[in-house]
């Protein structure tokens, strides 16, 4: 006995058998990603295919991690905490950035990376797992993501358009030598501004007094430059972190 | 050889993750990090990024830990499909910003893998100690290992094409046909 949508249901199981492959475009993983949250047979279907071929993961060498690797694994997880921590005592304020960041394109985007696989097993994602906790209403926020795995490094809230806060959501190894410079840049503006060095994993706390007030779409970004600072006072190493203020 | 799956419980350490147990990521990452870590460097073949990739999994793994549900699959797929899919997904933007040179597949060195059916097999039988499924092994050795490499090493359809000298539809029929002959003997 076929049904109308038995085809459909054909296809879906080998589009889900895809997915797990990897041979999907992005736009088509982004797809299939959006579409799991609310059908569960299409879970099921990434589910069977995930515990079909998981053997074939032998098929790849082990690779021992680097010593530093389990550390820095650590200090995200206690940064992240300490994060949590942070804004608890405030949880009072409403939930207005949350929604916010369920509707920013980019923070959207870094956050589907991975999240498929949990959503197949069923999981509802907890919010404070891929949004930062915020401790005041920003008026501006920015993502700033790794441009390579596009995974969220840091968030800058800015509570008015001359005070700004960059807090990191995990740590980030910095070669010897080196130093991670913050840069802004608004459209109009010719070039970007430093705003100084950061710590790896610490939240810093800066006043745009010498800036003009802070704009939609400003440019943000991290980037490795030698440990006193850009001798240039343009950003010279490569991108670390990168995003663009959204109005809230 | 030993079987990976039985000597150390996956699920429990999920379950102690989602309790606030450092130590259970930990036992979890002594157990799985290697395996991890070779599974992502296949994919994204660059060290530095595949390290990254294996850091985000593990924090995504005890962020989400309160949330596996075990009645929906094992445990070790579900930590291997996060770091898979992170390392898939971070490829596929990869390519996607790298526009420039998609006409240059047919450029590519045909990868001697693929000219010798058997070497999947045999990479296979000699890293796992276990025999391929009956399923699996009832496909074509060509179209086997197209899957297989579509698997371990995240080859898109035109990078498939390009190691076989396939054409791409050829390639992209293949593979979903493939798919739904498993699909059958799975059932």
């Amino acid at each position: 006995m076929t049904r109308p949508n038995d085809h459909e249901h054909e296809d879906d199981h080998a589009l889900a058998g895809e997915y797990v492959l990897g041979t999907l475009s992005l736009e088509q993983r982004k797809a299939l990603e959006a579409r799991l949250p609310n059908e569960p047979e299409l879970q099921k279907a990434v589910m069977a295919w995930e515990e079909r071929f998981l053997p074939y993961t032998g098929i790849a060498d082990p690779v021992t991690p680097s010593d530093y690797l389990w550390p820095r694994i650590e200090r995200s997880l206690a940064s992240r905490e300490a994060l949590a921590k942070r804004a608890r005592p405030t949880t009072a304020v409403p939930p207005r950035p949350r929604r916010m960041l369920h509707s920013l394109p980019l923070w959207r985007g870094a956050a589907g990376f991975g999240l498929a696989a949990a959503l197949v097993m069923g999981v509802m994602l907890t919010n404070e797992i891929t949004e930062p906790a915020i401790s005041t209403t920003p008026e501006y926020m920015v993502v700033l993501l790794a441009p390579q795995t596009q995974s969220a490094g840091w968030v800058v809230q800015a509570s008015s358009r001359q005070e700004i806060e960059l807090i990191p959501l995990g740590t980030f190894e910095v070669p010897e030598g080196k130093a991670l410079e913050f840069w802004t840049k608004a459209d109009e503006w010719q070039a970007p501004v430093s705003l100084g060095l950061v710590e790896p994993g610490q939240p810093i706390r800066l006043r745009l007094d010498q800036l003009p007030p802070l704009e939609d779409n400003q440019l943000f970004e991290l980037t490795l430059e030698d440990e006193t600072g850009s001798a240039t006072g343009l950003p010279t190493g490569p991108i670390e972190f990168i995003g663009r203020a959204v109005e809230i | 050889m030993t079987d990976v799956s039985s000597e150390f419980d996956h699920a429990a350490a999920i379950a102690n993750c989602a309790r606030g147990e450092h130590d259970a990521l930990h036992q979890l990452y002594v157990h799985e990090s290697a395996r991890l870590l070779g599974v992502v460097i296949r994919i994204v073949k660059d060290r530095g990024m595949a390290e990254d990739i294996v850091h985000d999994a593990c924090l995504n793994i005890w962020q989400r830990a309160d949330s596996f549900d075990p009645d929906k699959g094992s445990a070790r797929a579900w930590i291997f499909s996060i770091a898979r899919h992170l390392a898939l997904n971070a490829i596929r933007y990869r390519d996607r910003e790298i526009t420039f040179d998609s006409s240059a597949p047919t450029e590519l060195d045909h990868d001697e893998q693929f000219q010798h059916a058997s070497v999947v097999d045999e990479a296979f039988a000699w890293q796992t100690g276990q025999r391929m499924d009956s399923c699996l092994e009832a496909l074509e050795p060509e179209r086997r290992n197209c899957v297989l490499h579509a698997y371990v090493d995240g080859l898109s359809h035109a990078e498939i094409a390009a190691h076989t000298g396939a054409p791409l539809g050829t390639v992209k029929a293949w593979i979903k046909r493939s798919l739904l002959r498993l699909r059958e003997c799975m059932a």
